[in-house]
């Protein structure tokens, strides 16, 4: 079916199956590969984009639920975001194959202002995993980011 | 493969009636796993996507929750934390933000799975689904909605439109006790819902259905630690546990226990 996504602003149009997931539009349709498949079944978070600014997991999201939907992958958000350069000052990454995902997630928190104490931001990145373990940093850059 | 896009209940309806056999699909959390995996063999798709009453959420006198309405605003809506506290807790610890903001009400009791947070609260919180097809609607109290693992009493043209929770008579607590990480579902999920001076314990994740026993409830002294204590027990010896990757059903009937307990104590005295 063909259907019209906006991603990061701009409307694009595509040519899937219903069921295709929207992390695979975006990386194999759109050329944008900051969403990335890990565990596929919405545990992990490196897929992580935001749907009207809420975060989703676009590994399970069929992608024709996302019609009328703004979408904002990591490509989407400045290079000078307050958040990003909280997670650049604090040096939050070793790899950096989980931050997209850690980053859009920390965004929405410190917009809602659910970021308020280091707890609250550990139980609002339950389902973000580091595979590197840099928890302690990604949590001391978004405390820094909702100041 | 057709993706079908109705904009109210009653075309929803007739897509339904007419094609029995397609897949409604709603936030599409369970669907896209058993999609993607390969596990779904099917090419006929009606999405709620855009059914605007189905995304009401109605909080004058009992609440009234279109089928659509996500996991995350009943957590987060300020009236639903304020006057049914116990409900927005059960559908605020489900999995993580992520799946909270598409999944659905209706999609969590249609799927029945087992292991899952809000049925329990439900049951106990005396919920009734309105279930809908071209042939009329009926009501169905949630512990008759839910048959077993993966099983409802839905007809293969029904659909779950709205579920209506009455306005709580007393305080209402969920309790999930989880074994493995924080967004993982609950091993045992114990809920309970005071009326007046008597309480509605309801425990799930554990068999194939939420389970509740009003004779065991009726000993409950409000606040009385022995009480607690005894209907735990009760309940621990009454329902048959299933063992899983979470749990064996010994660990399980352990835990029955002292939830139950604990939750007594939370709603009373
Ligand atoms: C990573 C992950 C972790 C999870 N962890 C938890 C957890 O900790 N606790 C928990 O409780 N749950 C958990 N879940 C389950 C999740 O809550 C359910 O997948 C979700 O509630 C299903 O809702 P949905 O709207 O996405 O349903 P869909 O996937 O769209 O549909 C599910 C089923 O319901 C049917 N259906 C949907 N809406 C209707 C309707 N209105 N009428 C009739 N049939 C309908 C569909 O045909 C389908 O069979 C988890 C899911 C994931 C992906
Ligand atoms: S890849 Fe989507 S949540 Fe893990
Ligand atoms: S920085 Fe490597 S996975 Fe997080």
């Amino acid at each position: 079916m063909r259907i019209e996504l906006s991603v990061n602003g701009n409307a694009i149009e595509v040519d899937v199956e219903p069921t295709t997931m929207l992390v695979d539009v975006l990386r194999d349709h759109v050329a944008l590969t900051g969403p990335r498949v890990t565990c596929g079944v919405g545990l992990c978070g490196t897929c992580t984009v935001l749907l009207d600014g809420e975060p989703v997991s676009s590994c399970i999201l069929m992608a024709p639920l996302a019609l009328g939907k703004q979408i904002t992958t990591i490509e989407g958000i400045p290079r000078d975001d307050e958040v990003v350069s909280c997670f650049d000052r604090q040096h939050a990454f070793q790899c950096g194959f989980c931050i997209p995902g850690m980053v859009l997630t920390a965004k929405n928190m410190v917009e809602h202002g659910t970021a308020t104490s280091r707890e609250q931001i550990r139980e609002g990145l339950g389902g973000n995993l580091c595979r590197c373990g840099c928890y302690t940093k990604i949590v001391d850059a978004i405390e820094e980011a909702a100041r | 493969m057709s993706w079908q896009m109705p904009s109210t209940v009653d075309e929803a309806l007739r897509l339904k009636a007419d094609n029995p056999g397609a897949t409604v699909i709603a936030g599409g959390t369970f669907l896209g796993i058993l999609s993607g995996q390969g596990l779904l063999d099917n090419d006929e798709w009606i999405s709620l996507q855009n059914i605007s009453e189905l995304k009401t959420l109605g909080t004058e006198g009992d609440l009234s929750v279109g089928a659509m309405v996500t996991h995350r605003r009943l957590e987060l809506t300020p009236v639903v934390r304020e006057d049914w506290p116990g409900l927005a807790q059960a559908f605020g610890v489900v999995a993580s933000p992520r799946i909270r903001n598409v999944a659905t009400i209706g999609g969590v009791l249609a799927d029945a799975d087992y292991a899952s947070d809000p049925p329990s609260m439900l049951v106990a919180s005396r919920a009734v689904a309105e279930v809908a097809s071209v042939r009329g609607m009926r009501r169905v109290p949630i512990e008759d909605l839910i048959a077993g693992h993966y099983e409802t009493t839905l007809a293969d043209d029904e659909l779950i439109t709205r579920v209506v929770v009455p306005r709580p008579r007393g305080k209402g607590v969920y309790r999930k006790f989880r074994t493995r990480s924080r967004e993982d579902r609950p091993t045992v999920a114990v809920a309970a819902a005071r009326e007046d001076d008597r309480v509605r314990v309801v425990v799930g994740a554990v068999s194939d259905r939420p389970q509740h026993y009003a004779d065991i409830c009726a000993a409950w002294k409000p606040g009385d630690e022995d009480s607690a204590r005894e209907i735990g027990a009760a309940y621990a010896e009454a329902i048959r546990c299933i063992g899983d990757g979470r749990g064996s059903a010994a660990y399980r009937r352990r835990v029955v226990g002292v939830e139950v307990r604990r939750v007594l104590m939370q709603v009373g005295p």
